[in-house]
């Protein structure tokens, strides 16, 4: 067991089956069905969250239309699945969907990515908005493929594959945090090698790399790709949880959600983003069971991390622990 | 080594650079000097490719670089540290010079490793104690002492094994002692790696002690080349320079 | 897309002339709003993401001021005021403390702020549509007849006040000390400061007229729209639209981008329907990769 004293992908992949493990335990020692919904939300809004922050945080790129690509997964996978090949692929069906979804939404990051990447600071921000609205204005549009502001109606199947049948409860909790330890684990190992201190030399220094011999621009893009495609999955999973897609996931809101996870957890360490899900969906949660005016009490909040802590939770709680 | 032949270029109709040539040799230690807003930094920018030249060229050991890109001619041999600290502030001194390392080698596409165990940290370790920063390897960027941070910038300059090493202006901001001690260790790097440096500075006695080869400039044009000896004797550089007193 | 609707509409005088007024309108009622944006910008170097929500509250302002004074001028004017000095205190109390800020912090700092307005219009005007003031009694006349295209004289009415409103700004902006004090400070601040200006003082000033161009802006579009939470959530879109395709900080750029929006928008309605606000994304993604800096900004 040595391996676990050093920081290397082995140990991140068998933290990840323990938690995975524990969760599944949790599963049943806890049946409330709520907080079963709560964990599954946390862990795929945490991805679109962590996805966001590889440009954000790592790479110091603010992109406000993050969110075209979380719809985009969602939409990919809502309408292969909705279509009639499907039903010949039997077992094969939401795997290939799912990596259908990923795909497209690379192939969306790499066009827009190429296009945006080229401007820098504020310029990079709104032309990353105006794609994104772009998007939301054709799915808006293309209302007999995507439904419109209805959203894909009709539902579509969840056909069982592997032995696992996403519409038991339990087959999708575990379902759904398996890909994401997946994904966090294997994101990890991107921001930890080489590749991911790239990137913090972009965010530190844009002049220098080039003074090294570096190729900032295609770093970036391939950054921007990476970002996209786990926002795509993301998006595609919370498809699967709610057997549709809605035009409201690719509207500018939606790419607010991410920004604010990161506020609220921390951008500067690597897990923040999941825990400012947590603390999202905490509180979204407990506001709505009480009162009706959750955007009242966010805003509030918000404002507390913005002009107060001025740093996310998990951010300032490792802060305090190293300073001693 | 590095030659400059007839280098000029304009700014919206300002001469910046006029007409300037020069040849370094080999394992040489040469200083630009001459008055703020001489083309000093301009110069540096051109050679390094930052900036595009308007007429005449450049070349290293004979390879033509005149209209190559900045990440082109680094690859070539040519590094440069910067006048303002241009370093990276989150990262330490030892994840700094081992980023600029594996940049050179075209290592920062791997995803496969991990950074803080790659088998580069020797090399880093190597360089980090060539620019006299073996003690603040640990240190991060930010919160290193301004003559240590102008040892970083080019301790990454250091990073990319350059044949010819440009360092504008190193000992800027430091007060006299601490002029003499950066300006020694740029001496001991410059003996131990047999590069070919050319450094701007102001401070003359640290130029006529240091360098062996000396090019004044004024409003962009080199009005006198030669050794320490010739220079102190140089009329021209007397009247318009040396004579108004040291900087 | 209904490129044939597009091309009779272009050849039948009726239809051209009431499109285009309904650009006119559409136009500078955003080009009010607009404006109040990228002044802001230009001088306070702040992207006030929360400028839809202070429209928002100048229709509620004035429609209040309406069901209690009854007078359509004065609600419209008080209730502008009204957000112009509810902008100084927001300036004074939130946004002077992130002048300094990444962006991202002042954008998070703007969303929380709209997302607590716009439950604070609910809690105290409650959560229905509420119906707007209405066309002022003066204006409650026969539409005119211009190439049989009908035209509410009314929405004349709001083209020439936004008009007005824009060369008094201009006016402000450019021959009053005020105005000149606050391009100075867009330039550099501290050299004014060191000269002894109050740059606290002129800041809320600039801010306030911000927020009084949004506040009317809203108050305007309530009286020909209803009320309700929420509204300024596309104006902002719009006017962020309209400020980088005119150019961030310039009020002209933001006019001529407010009407080419405002007639993409009233053609575009009768080309492609469904994708009217596309054509808008189009043309800024276009305008950002084409020439970032807008129509008439500065390149940087």
């Amino acid at each position: 067991m040595s391996f676990l004293h050093k920081d290397n992908f082995h140990r991140d992949a068998f933290l990840g089956l323990i938690v995975w493990l524990v969760l599944i335990v949790f599963y049943h020692i806890f049946p409330d069905p709520g907080i079963h919904d709560i964990i599954q939300k946390v862990f795929i809004l945490g991805l679109f969250a962590m996805s966001l922050n590889i440009l954000i945080g790592y790479l110091g790129l603010i992109a406000f239309g993050h969110a075209a690509f979380f719809a985009s997964g969602a939409y990919t996978l809502g309408l292969f699945l909705q279509s009639d090949y499907v039903l010949s692929l039997g077992g094969l069906s939401i795997p290939i969907a799912m990596i259908l979804a990923v795909l497209i939404s690379s192939i969306l990051a790499a066009l827009i990515g190429v296009i945006c990447i080229r401007l820098n600071d504020i310029y990079f921000s709104f032309l990353t908005l105006a794609f994104q609205m772009l998007i939301y204005s054709i799915i808006l549009a293309l209302v007999s493929i995507t439904g419109g502001d209805q959203g894909l109606m009709g539902g579509f199947p969840k056909p069982p594959f592997l032995g696992i049948d996403l519409g038991r409860p339990f087959d999708f909790y575990a379902f759904t945090i398996f890909i994401s330890v997946i994904t966090i684990v294997l994101l990890r190992q991107i921001i930890e090698s080489p590749f991911g201190y790239g990137l913090r030399m972009i965010r530190d220094n844009s002049e220098r790399p080039a003074a090294l011999g570096f190729n900032s621009q295609k770093h970036k893009l391939i950054a921007f790709i990476i970002a996209g495609s786990i926002a795509g999955l993301a998006g595609s999973l919370q498809a699967l949880l709610d057997v549709g897609a809605y035009p409201e996931w690719a509207f500018w809101s939606k790419s607010a959600e991410p920004l604010f996870m990161i506020l609220l957890g921390g951008m500067q360490s690597f897990l923040g983003p999941l825990m400012g899900a947590l603390i999202f969906e905490l509180l979204n949660d407990f506001v709505t069971a009480n009162t009706r005016y959750y955007g009242l009490v966010l805003g509030l909040v918000i404002l507390c991390f913005v002009l107060g802590l001025k740093k996310g939770l998990l951010d300032w709680i490792l802060f305090k622990f190293n300073r001693k | 080594m590095l030659k400059i032949d007839k280098l000029s270029k304009s700014f919206g109709g300002i001469l910046a650079t006029d007409n300037v040539s020069l040849e370094l040799k080999p394992n040489s230690i040469n200083a630009v000097i001459g008055p703020n807003g001489a083309g000093k930094t301009t110069l540096f920018n051109l050679i390094t490719g930052k900036i595009s030249i308007d007429a005449g060229s450049i070349s290293i050991d004979d390879t033509d670089i005149t209209n190559l890109k900045e990440s082109e001619i680094t690859h070539l041999g040519i590094a440069r540290a910067f006048q303002i600290t241009n370093i990276f502030p989150t990262l330490t001194v030892k994840e700094a010079i081992k980023v600029a390392l594996l940049a050179k080698q075209h290592g920062l596409n791997n995803m496969w490793n991990r950074f803080k165990t790659h088998s580069i940290n020797h090399e880093a370790e190597d360089i980090a104690e060539l620019a006299g920063l073996k003690s603040s390897f640990n240190i991060i960027s930010s919160e290193l002492s301004h003559g240590d941070q102008k040892l970083l910038d080019i301790a990454l300059a250091l990073a990319l094994k350059p044949k010819v090493l440009l360092l504008d202006e190193p000992t800027a901001g430091m007060g006299p002692e601490e002029r003499w001690k950066m300006i020694e260790k740029i001496q001991k790097l410059w003996k131990k790696t047999k590069m070919t440096v050319l450094f701007i500075e102001h401070d003359m006695d640290i130029v006529f002690d240091i360098a062996q080869n000396i090019y004044v400039l004024q409003q962009g044009g080199i009005i006198a080349q030669g050794t320490p000896k010739e220079i102190k004797s140089n009329k021209k550089v007397i009247k318009a320079y040396l004579g108004g007193g040291k900087k | 897309m209904e490129i044939f609707a597009l091309f009779d509409c272009i050849i039948s005088p009726a239809c051209l002339i009431s499109q285009a007024a309904g650009g006119l309108k559409i136009g500078m009622l955003l080009f009010l709003v607009a404006s109040g944006l990228t002044l802001v910008f230009g001088v306070l170097g702040v992207i006030n993401f929360a400028h839809g929500a202070l429209y928002m509250l100048g229709a509620y302002f004035s429609w209040q001021l309406m069901s209690i004074t009854g007078h359509f001028g004065l609600s419209v004017i008080l209730g502008a005021l009204g957000v112009g000095i509810f902008g100084i205190l927001f300036e004074r109390i939130l946004i002077s403390r992130v002048y300094n800020a990444e962006l991202l912090v002042q954008i998070l700092l703007c969303y929380s702020v709209i997302l607590i307005l716009d439950d604070l219009v609910m809690i105290i005007w409650g959560d229905e549509f509420l119906s707007g003031l209405g066309v002022p009694e003066l204006f409650q006349v026969p539409p005119l007849f211009i190439f049989d295209a009908i035209i509410p004289p009314f929405h004349l009415a709001i083209v020439a006040m936004s008009f007005i409103v824009g060369i008094i700004l201009w006016f402000i902006m450019t021959k009053t000390r005020f105005g000149r004090l606050a391009r100075a400070a867009a330039v550099n601040p501290n050299m004014l400061e060191a000269l002894g200006v109050n740059i606290n003082l002129l800041r809320a000033g600039v801010f306030m007229l911000g927020s009084f161009l949004a506040g009317l802006g809203g108050a305007l579009a309530a009286s020909v729209g209803s009320v309700v939470s929420g509204m300024g959530n596309s104006i902002i879109i719009e006017s962020f639209i309209v400020t980088v395709i005119g150019g961030m900080g310039s009020i002209s750029g933001a006019f001529l981008a407010s009407l080419i929006i405002g007639m993409a928008r009233s053609f575009g309605a009768v080309a492609m329907p469904l994708f009217t606000d596309g054509l808008m994304f189009m043309i800024m993604v276009l305008v950002l990769i084409l020439r970032p800096e807008g129509l008439m900004g500065k390149k940087k």
